[in-house]
């Protein structure tokens, strides 16, 4: 009989066989382990992120969620509050916004990639991806320069999710805890000296008059922090991956940097770190024969609809001059990731100076541990050799 | 009940066009988004804050469209390419049974 878990360890290592029976055999396929119905198919997945009468996120979007967040952060409001609260942080994040970004993210990637020199191979994970992201969040976000090892460690562990008991594990919680802390001073020193930096904007925002409420701030900085230390490192992580893992993609891009960012959609598209998300039912729907209710949970498989055949042509190949288009690497309709000019602009500067400072990256033989999550997909660490 | 899918038709700059099948409620932006129609960007998926879905839509259909809000009116002052008298952003249209057949072109540049 068929299953999917998506807390088991075997989904974190590789969920691609279990997606492909999905699709074929169970579009609309209610988990027992779960609890939730799994959508597969990418026409069902888009259907399903731009109908959000249907299929609301103000019960929560993660598979797991954590208390309290639902209601009070994007990610977890339905229009129109959402797109209120969305216009007033998008601003900041458009593309042309993010122009200051590009000088101080390639001084950081020289600075770490710099210390590496001389090496025979390093863990990317730990030796840059983390460093180099957590600068570009001080960066933008003006953080304190102190501890900012704990706040890396607290927004990895805030996303895992524990496989035996299906839950948010109490050190999860607590990173959670400890981050809405830290987003809390944050908040108070800037509402008392507020700067230039994004933080300071948003907490001064207002929507039609209406200030944020206390709780939304404090809510929607601990889900930035995350997004952008944890998401944006783990997709950098997979992307070198498959950098390392297909040799004459490496040689092409370093040939011809101007493909460094169809390699960057197509690693959005092969194995984009943001696997699965949820939605809950607010009105009832019959998809393939099934009927979901009101308040039935529903996860919609990204990672799946990547791959499905209907969409992309031989969509378990990693094809560099594919060009994917309409692909659910960062979600889609309202709720499609806030950061994705911020991640282009990042993973592209870093992949161009990674490979600039080490043209022969390669593949390191090892065995990979992944992060145990019932949303993200990414190994915990990554050994490549220079 | 009826029940069907409206036609957009999207023109690219050089006058190539796709024709695209959205559900009902979804807007111009998300079906050309989703169905890899280049030539529109929709940065802030539809929140009306970057616009990047700049469109000008064909003058047979301008009557039949929603009023332009204030902020979708002050959005259209930062396109990247010329604002035209039927410029609008493809992420307040939204497909109906009224806009079925609808043809809107693509300006030179979004960003």
């Amino acid at each position: 009989m068929f299953r999917f878990d998506p807390y088991s360890p075997e989904i974190d290592e590789n969920p691609f066989p279990a997606y492909a029976t999905l699709r074929a055999e169970y579009p609309c396929f209610w988990s027992e382990d779960a609890q939730m119905w799994i959508l597969s198919r990418h026409k069902d997945i888009v259907m399903a992120l731009n109908d959000w009468q249907t299929f609301s996120s103000a019960k929560g979007n993660m598979l797991k969620e954590l208390p309290g967040r639902a209601g009070q952060t994007l990610g977890t409001t339905d229009p129109p509050r959402h797109d209120r609260l969305r216009a007033l942080i998008q601003k900041a994040f458009t593309k042309r916004a993010l122009k200051h970004l590009l000088e101080p993210a390639q001084a950081t990637a020289r600075k770490h990639l710099e210390a590496l020199q001389g090496r025979e191979q390093f863990d990317f994970v730990a030796e840059f991806s983390s460093n180099y992201t957590v600068d570009l969040i001080v960066y933008m976000f003006d953080l304190p320069k102190e501890g900012l090892d704990v706040v890396r460690d607290k927004a990895v562990l805030m996303v895992q999710t524990d496989p035996v008991t299906r839950e948010k594990g109490p050190e999860s919680l607590e990173a959670y805890q400890w981050m809405q802390d830290y987003a809390g001073k944050l908040i108070e020193q800037r509402k008392k000296n507020p700067g230039e930096d994004l933080l300071s904007q948003f907490i001064l925002s207002e929507i039609d008059g209406d200030k944020l409420k206390d709780q939304e701030i404090l809510l929607t900085i601990t889900t930035l922090i995350m997004a952008g230390i944890e998401s944006l490192s783990g997709f950098m992580t997979i992307l070198i991956k498959n950098i390392t893992d297909f040799p004459e993609v490496r040689e092409a891009l370093v040939a011809d940097p101007s493909l460094i960012p169809d390699a960057i959609e197509e690693s959005l598209r092969y194995n984009t770190s943001a696997q699965r998300f949820r939605r809950t039912i607010a009105k009832e729907i019959t998809l393939h024969g099934q009927t979901m209710k009101p308040g039935d949970k529903v996860c919609l498989t990204y990672g799946s609809g990547n791959r499905d055949e209907d969409m992309f042509p031989n969509a378990d190949v990693y094809d560099l001059s594919r060009k994917p288009k309409g692909h659910l690497g960062f979600g889609g309709g309202v709720h499609a990731c806030i950061g994705t000019a911020i991640a282009r602009l990042a993973c592209t500067t870093a992949v161009e100076e990674i490979l600039k400072a080490f043209p022969n990256l390669s593949k390191v033989e090892q065995e990979l541990r992944w992060m145990p999550s019932s949303n993200f997909r990414s190994p915990l660490e990554l050994q490549v050799k220079i | 009940m009826r029940c069907i899918m409206p036609t957009v038709t999207y023109v690219d700059f050089e006058g190539e066009s796709t024709q695209q099948e959205l559900a009902e409620g979804m807007t111009l932006m998300q079906g050309a988004v989703m169905n890899g129609v280049e030539g529109i960007e929709g940065e802030c998926s539809g929140s009306c804050a970057c616009a990047t879905c700049h469109c000008y839509v064909d003058d047979a259909w301008l009557s039949t469209l929603p009023e332009m809000s204030e902020n979708e009116d002050e959005m259209l002052d930062d396109t990247a390419s010329e604002r035209k008298p039927n410029s609008r952003l493809s992420c307040q249209i939204k497909a109906s049974a009224d806009l079925d057949g609808i043809v809107i072109h693509m300006p030179e540049e979004q960003e």
